[in-house]
């Protein structure tokens, strides 16, 4: 649960995610030193069909210590994720 | 630039190799060719010249299906998401390309691949399964017939995972339609050259794709410094991308838009001017087009997304919904002189559901509806169909009868210039074609764009140099107009080499340069290879030897296929003899004298003869492709004649 140690969480904001996948890549950097996105905290998957991004983070994410802002945040060109913290609390939504 | 440095990071490393008539499959590094040509679209184009002997033809078995993923694809590079398709392009007889995003390139090098070479035929249909290194060539009986989303849903199911990324052929291209196109994430096509149409002569109804892998880069944090600086690049020019998200089209929202005036083509290249009443129809913001945009959605690492999903719950041809609607829908769909917004999204979701490439189908039968017109072609070769512009209903069944062989489709799905042959009576005049392809694209008034059209090794197509003024597509601190010829060859022949990079790193050329968003210059594609792939290159080198080197190695496999000349680089004789009707343009005509000057200047400035249009000796090996200059012979000059 290292994302808890620090007393918060990342949130997306789906309304403005375009299902880029780009913090899943970022993440895996963070964690592994690669672009290797079966191993990120972050999965995004797109349905061509219906246009549904489906975006899930789990319990690996350690919102990126050591850095002045987490990865996925920093490099989100869609502002739709927010690092949430015990000062600004906010619950994630879904699609 | 030194000469045999190694690549060092961002290549997945093997080449899958796969025999369909043996069912051989094998790999090999792809390191040693992407030295030569950075990868990507540059790769491809080296394996067919090598590979694919003189007189063989697109439906041999010897001929080869080329899937190429870009370079930094698979990396947080900035629009770093296309894939090339090379093979015999079915019209020319030369080289053939087509370009798409979507996650498929990606997943592909996840899965340690950078490129997939197809030979062979199979004798049923099948689909190549690619897990990792688990490498099966699958029975695909169940699949055919199928359209995509259909197939896409049916693979989803029988392999069991939601995550699989697909490359798919419709019934077009099962129906060996000439302009069938290879669908990628349900909605992105690879439409130009055929592609999909020798995928279906191969019988390879999809490559399906799951990686587990990684890639990784020379120089973790030089590369994301380079990210950096690109992104915000992109947010310098907000306006520019806020405008992109509302999808690549929604410029024409604007009625006064230039584009409405410079590029358009009405009624099969009739006019180039549309009424202001048929533009507010269509492209409405509140009634239009955008009224049907539910969403937008993005590439892998793309900065911008253009992608707009549709949906029409209750329309006229009953639920419509997935994405797509590019600005090509605009130019397809006034073609027909139609401006009902319900139809130009049918007209593209359909084409989507069949794998049938949208400038083939708008091209095409907006010539067999002029046809109709001029009584060349009557009620008792369309079953009935009254094809009179505007007809949308018409149009849409006209698809289905090209796609599925069915009446005057089946002379129509074996190529229109065939076709115009057998119709006869001056048919061929109205067909509006480069080199054997039909086009969609304007000759008469955006000047750039006509000559970058018209010298594109893949047989027409504007994503290979044509150029729409210095803000939308041309070089910095170049000043050009898109109605006058000052200035568009050394612009086309700029932007020729920026779509090369492009191809080769897997670059979209939205996020790249064109479109005017200009997000990524080539000296950051130099930063971003010197980064990623540890090439000590400079911006220079890259546009002076890689983006030179792969333009050279199509125009060589053209001399070598093809008897392709200069005259064959000049537009449409429609467009040259027949002017502008109405319009703020009135008159305007793609002058030959004018476009000749052009196609001087443009020879000239890339290194081939004026007169015949071939490649010199001196000018290959300066590139390092003396062998290239040995295998023409004397489709290779010694020196330039006067």
């Amino acid at each position: 649960m290292k994302g808890k140690e620090k007393m918060g969480h990342i949130v997306r904001n789906p309304a403005l995610c375009y299902g880029c996948k780009n913090c899943q890549l970022v993440c895996s950097l963070h964690l592994t030193g690669s672009f290797w996105p079966e191993r990120s905290s972050i999965q995004v998957s797109r349905n061509p069909q219906t246009g549904v991004v489906r975006w899930t983070i789990d319990q690996s994410c350690d919102r990126c210590r050591q850095e002045e802002e987490p990865l996925c945040v920093r490099h989100c060109s869609y502002q739709a994720l927010r690092n949430i913290t015990d000062d600004n609390q906010e619950e994630p939504q879904d699609e | 630039m030194n000469s045999g440095e190694r690549i060092k990071g961002a290549l997945a490393g093997k080449i899958l190799r796969v025999d369909l008539t043996t069912e051989r499959i094998w790999t090999e590094a792809t390191e040693p060719y992407a030295t030569r040509t950075l990868g990507g679209r540059g790769t491809n184009s080296l394996v067919m010249l090598n590979e694919i002997e003189v007189e063989t033809k697109w439906d041999d078995p010897a001929n080869l299906l080329c899937f190429g993923v870009g370079t930094l694809v698979g990396t947080a590079a900035p629009g770093a998401c296309r894939t090339d398709i090379s093979t015999i392009n079915v019209f020319s007889g030369g080289k053939g390309s087509a370009n798409v995003g979507g996650s498929w390139g990606a997943e592909l090098k996840y899965a340690g691949f950078d490129n997939i070479i197809i030979r062979g035929k199979a004798q049923r249909p099948v689909y190549l399964w690619i897990q990792d290194d688990r490498v099966e060539i699958r029975d695909a009986g169940g699949l055919w017939g199928r359209k995509i989303s259909e197939t896409e849903n049916l693979l989803r199911q029988e392999l069991g995972d939601e995550l699989i990324e697909i490359a798919a052929i419709g019934p077009a291209g099962e129906n060996r339609v000439r302009g069938s196109a290879i669908m990628i994430d349900t909605a992105k096509a690879a439409g130009g050259s055929g592609v999909g149409c020798v995928m279906g002569d191969k019988k390879l109804k999809a490559i399906v794709v799951r990686g587990h892998g990684k890639i990784d880069v020379f120089d973790r944090p030089g590369f994301m410094a380079a990210v950096a600086k690109a992104n915000r690049q992109c947010e310098e020019n907000r306006e520019k991308v806020l405008s992109m998200r509302q999808s690549g089209a929604a410029r024409f929202e604007n009625l006064d838009f230039e584009g409405w005036e410079t590029c358009m083509v009405i009624r099969n290249g009739q006019d180039d001017f549309w009424e202001r009443g048929k533009r507010d129809q269509l492209m409405n913001p509140e009634t239009g087009v955008a009224s049907m945009r539910r969403k937008v959605r993005a590439c892998v690492s793309c900065p911008t997304g253009c992608m707009p999903y549709m949906e029409k719950a209750r329309g006229k041809f009953g639920e419509m919904k997935g994405e797509g609607f590019w600005i090509n829908a605009v130019w397809s769909i006034a073609r027909f002189d139609i401006s009902d917004p319900e139809t130009a999204v049918a007209f593209w979701l359909t084409c989507n559901e069949l794998g049938l490439d949208t400038d083939y189908a708008a091209a095409g039968l907006a010539w067999v509806f002029e046809c109709f017109e001029r009584g060349l072609i009557d009620r008792n070769d369309t079953d009935g169909l009254e094809l009179t512009w505007g007809n949308g209903e018409a149009l849409l069944a006209m698809m289905h009868k090209l796609v599925y062989r069915e009446g005057i489709g089946d002379l129509l799905a074996d190529g229109m210039v065939e076709a115009a042959k057998k119709i006869g009576r001056g048919a061929e005049y109205y067909l509006t074609q480069i080199k054997g392809q039909p086009s969609i694209e304007p000759f008469r008034i955006p000047k750039g764009w006509a000559l970058g059209v018209c010298t594109s090794p893949v047989a027409g197509r504007h994503l290979r140099g044509a150029t729409r003024g210095p803000v939308h597509s041309g070089p910095p601190n170049v000043d050009f107009d898109i109605t006058h010829s000052r200035n568009q060859a050394q612009s086309v022949v700029w932007q020729c080499k920026t779509k090369e990079l492009e191809d080769n790193l897997g670059i979209c050329n939205y996020v790249g340069t064109w479109s005017g968003a200009h997000f990524l210059k080539p000296a950051n594609f130099a930063e971003l290879v010197r980064t990623a792939m540890g090439l000590s290159v400079t911006e220079e080198e890259l546009m002076e030897h890689y983006a030179v080197l792969g333009r050279n190695l199509e125009k060589a496999f053209n001399a070598l296929h093809t008897n392709l000349s200069r005259e064959d680089d000049l537009p449409p004789e429609r467009f040259r003899r027949e002017a502008v009707r109405k319009g703020p343009y009135q008159g305007a005509t793609a002058d030959v004298e004018e476009f000749n000057a052009l196609l001087d200047e443009f020879y000239e400035l890339s290194g081939w003869d004026m007169r015949t249009g071939l490649q010199t000796r001196a000018g290959l090996e300066k590139i390092g492709l003396p062998e290239v200059a040995e295998k023409l012979g004397a489709k290779c000059l010694d020196k330039k004649q006067k």
